[in-house]
């Protein structure tokens, strides 16, 4: 039993930290993107780059949440 | 889901069957993509998959003039368009198709032995009696084993050392201990610990969670699962297509900074 609230822990904890880190992200952009229309393409594109840096971490934990399940489940 | 990949030993080193089959097929596609794109070029007005390829390539050159300037920047377009096109359809091949086969026979040549099947295979019916088969995934993404994406990282992170080295060793050492010398310490967390593992990890993660994610999927009935198989599908191929581009786009601030003096 410890190993599945360990698990639980694990994913809820990672999309946590994912769910907040976008949401800054993609609000800084939006506000942005508000105040400059012009500048929407450039500012998507660093919202991609942002994405994908702030989620890797919480993508690690999900990868390593996985293996576990896989070896000990 | 807990799927078997058979093991090659070769000259001490050992070899994952499937994942070295993809590397090789990953290659070749790339290969026959850009062969098929830059048939009978023009020098005229572009058209049809030699535009797309123009574009592609521009749209690298992009993110490279972000972070070196226009002369520097020529020298890694290649390195940077060769990265990209293998990620990116290095990830696509795992959504494309993912199966698994069952092997109940020993095949010695591809790592499936008689004692690989009693230990890690399964009992199914057959034919009336209990037999032990083994599930193999033969076709997955290659960045889905850590091995690709470490080899990968380390390979671009190695050269941007060496570019700073043959660029100019004094300014190269003397960057460890700026601004203060203290900083080493964190140079030295950040070149052998945070980069090395930050930049790999990051692929491998996305592309491994995703596909365990469609295996599961997979396994489940028809009618519940169907619709968000599909909605998984889809991100699953904007994932793929954005950590190729983060990755370009790091290895690229990676070498800008070692090759560019920014004081």
């Amino acid at each position: 039993m410890d190993f599945a609230i360990a698990l639980g822990l694990i994913f809820g904890l990672a999309a946590v930290g994912a769910g907040i880190g976008n949401g800054l992200v993609v609000s800084r952009t939006i506000e942005g993107v508000a105040r400059q229309p012009e500048a929407r393409g450039g500012l998507m594109g660093l919202m991609f780059l942002g994405l994908g840096l702030v989620e890797a971490v919480p993508i690690i934990a999900v990868a390593i949440g996985f293996m576990l399940f896989g070896r000990l489940g | 889901m807990e799927h078997y990949s058979p093991i090659v030993q070769f000259a001490g080193l050992r070899f994952d069957v499937p994942v070295v089959l993809m590397t090789i097929l990953t290659s070749v596609l790339v290969f026959i993509v850009v062969m098929l794109c830059t048939r009978n070029m023009t020098t005229g007005v572009p058209k049809g998959k030699q535009n797309f390829f123009e574009w592609v390539i521009d749209f690298i050159r992009g993110i490279a003039g972000q972070f070196m300037d226009a002369k520097t920047s020529t020298k890694f377009v290649t390195l940077a368009l060769t990265l990209f096109l293998y990620i990116f359809i290095g990830n696509q091949l795992g959504v494309m198709a993912n199966f698994t086969v069952e092997h109940s026979e020993p095949i010695p040549s591809l790592g499936i032995t008689q004692e690989v099947i009693n230990e890690h295979g399964h009992e199914v019916e057959h034919d009336g009696h209990m037999e032990k088969t083994l599930g193999v995934a033969w076709f997955k993404s290659p960045t889905a084993s850590p091995s690709v994406t470490f080899g990968l990282a380390l390979m671009v992170l190695l050269y941007a050392h060496y570019l700073g080295i043959k660029k100019d060793a004094g300014s190269y050492v003397k960057h460890w201990f700026q601004p203060h010398p203290l900083m080493f310490i964190l140079h030295v967390m950040e070149e052998f610990i945070i980069k090395p593992l930050t930049l790999p990890l990051r692929l491998f993660g996305n592309i491994f969670a995703g596909e365990v994610l469609i295996a599961f999927l997979l396994a489940g009935s028809v009618a519940v699962v169907s619709l968000p198989l599909i909605v998984w599908l889809g991100y699953s191929v904007f994932v793929g297509a954005v950590q190729a581009y983060i990755f370009t786009t790091l290895t690229l601030v990676y070498i800008s900074q070692k090759v560019v003096d920014d004081h």
